[in-house]
């Protein structure tokens, strides 16, 4: 049984991971990853999001109307999301308002419906609580390393704070404005593919 | 139980859709006041930041900005169409009031009647006035703070709701946009165009009451130069009274 939870639990954090491995959640990565705090809020809400959706519909498995399934899936995500949404606004209001768009958006992250698909609805609540928390956090690994590089290489920053000294600049040296633009985090996204692949060998094809 | 049912189907939706609608309502409810004070707070900041006061990126709380905005303002009032004052803003710490529903005074400056447009005065010497219209994607507003001679703009700030991030939200994170409104006048002779956001205008050909439009957000542009129009048109007769 232990075994099996701490593989719950860290399959989605490397072996499994939902971005790199499902290639689920991949529009959201490349909005959101600019700057290292929208990251990091935006994993915290997705963890939070994909831990309750999956406890709550866990729990619901039995008594869902099969022909209905997606749509009370859709509605105890867009709950929780709206939920969020307004926690935040009430608690946290400058990042909200410049997340509130991305935040919205949780509710087609392909990983929440993609996780209470393939693994709440058949299993234990508890388990699922852990997947989706599992989820989640292998989802916000990427989404921080993505926006660290995307950070500190494009704006020189990291949470706001300048990293890279003014006489660096004095010295010619230049953001890359390419690494704010989304085609950048995508080539960052498979990069990362690329470091996991030839570490697991079993991923690569044949 | 058959949960395959019709009727159970049916019930079911029902009891969960009703049961949603129940938390949310009382989610919402519950953060409201939290929700009102960090937007009256946030309207106070751009107010403060066009007069010049306190720039909008200075970290600081919502009491701070209260505190902030309690010291410097001076007058707080409303106007009508026509110029006259209808009633007192409290400018009183504890009970700071703001005329801040811009969309439906917009509406009602449309209409041409029955409009409460708010009048802020802060002891720098700046007038605030809001602007409010519509961008590309959703609303833009703005404060613009004007001079003593109620014509020669001091600055102004500019928030939307959902233009284009890099593009028509650049009229409000992008800094140099707002500060070329810095030094520009009204045109209160030419009331149908008063101010403008020029396209294409030939670099170093601006007139005094002209600012570049951002390239590749002309939509955004175009709105936001109709907001500031619509509105400056409705504090005319109030701008030209303080003239005379």
């Amino acid at each position: 049984m232990d075994a099996k939870i701490k593989e719950t639990l860290l399959n989605p954090i490397f072996k499994g991971n939902p971005i790199t491995v499902l290639v689920l959640g991949i529009c959201s990565s490349l909005a959101v990853t600019v700057e290292l705090k929208g990251a990091l809020v935006m994993s915290l809400s997705v963890i939070i999001v994909t831990g309750l959706a999956n406890l709550i519909l866990s729990t619901l498995r039995n008594t869902i109307p099969n022909r209905v399934r997606i749509i009370v899936q859709l509605v105890v995500v867009a709950l929780l999301v709206i939920l969020v949404d307004e926690v935040l606004k009430a608690f946290a209001y400058p990042v909200e308002k410049q997340l509130s768009v991305y935040i919205g958006l949780i509710i087609t992250n392909c990983i929440v419906m993609g996780r209470i698909e393939a693994f709440a609805l058949g299993n234990k609540p508890f388990a699922s609580l852990l997947d989706g928390l599992a989820n989640g956090a292998g989802y916000g690994l990427i989404l921080v390393i993505v926006a660290f590089f995307r950070e500190l290489l494009g704006s020189g920053t990291l949470l706001g704070m300048r990293i890279i000294p003014e006489s660096f600049y004095e010295a010619g040296y230049m953001n890359n404005g390419l690494v704010i633009l989304p085609p950048m985090a995508l080539i960052l996204i498979g990069c990362i593919i690329w470091v996991q692949r030839s570490i697991q060998k079993d991923l690569q094809e044949k | 139980m058959n949960t395959n049912g019709n009727t159970y189907t049916i019930v079911y939706s029902t009891i969960i859709v009703v049961l949603v609608a129940a938390i949310l309502a009382f989610a919402s409810s519950a953060l409201k006041p939290m929700q009102d004070a960090n937007i009256k707070a946030e309207t106070i900041s751009q107010m403060l930041d066009a007069a010049g006061i306190q720039a909008k990126d200075t970290p600081t709380t919502n009491e701070q900005i209260l505190d902030k905005y309690a010291e410097t303002v001076t007058e707080a009032f409303v106007i009508d169409l026509d110029g006259k004052k209808i009633k007192d803003l409290s400018i009183d710490r504890k009970n700071l009031e703001l005329q801040d529903d811009l969309k439906a005074q917009n509406t009602n400056i449309k209409n041409g009647k029955d409009a409460l447009l708010p009048v802020y005065k802060f002891n720098n010497g700046t007038t605030v006035i809001p602007v409010y219209g519509a961008g590309l994607w959703g609303p833009v507003w703005g404060y613009v703070a004007l001079n003593d001679d109620l014509l020669t703009i001091a600055g102004a700030y500019f928030d939307h709701a959902s233009e284009t991030p890099g593009l028509g939200a650049k009229i409000k994170d992008d800094p140099e946009f707002r500060k070329k409104f810095q030094g520009e006048k009204l045109n209160l002779t030419r009331l149908e165009n008063p101010f403008d956001i020029a396209k294409g205008a030939p670099v170093g050909n601006l007139d005094d009451n002209q600012v570049d439009a951002i390239t590749g957000a002309t939509m955004t542009s175009k709105g936001l130069d109709a907001a500031i129009d619509t509105w400056i048109r409705a504090y005319a007769a109030y701008l030209n009274k303080v003239e005379e």
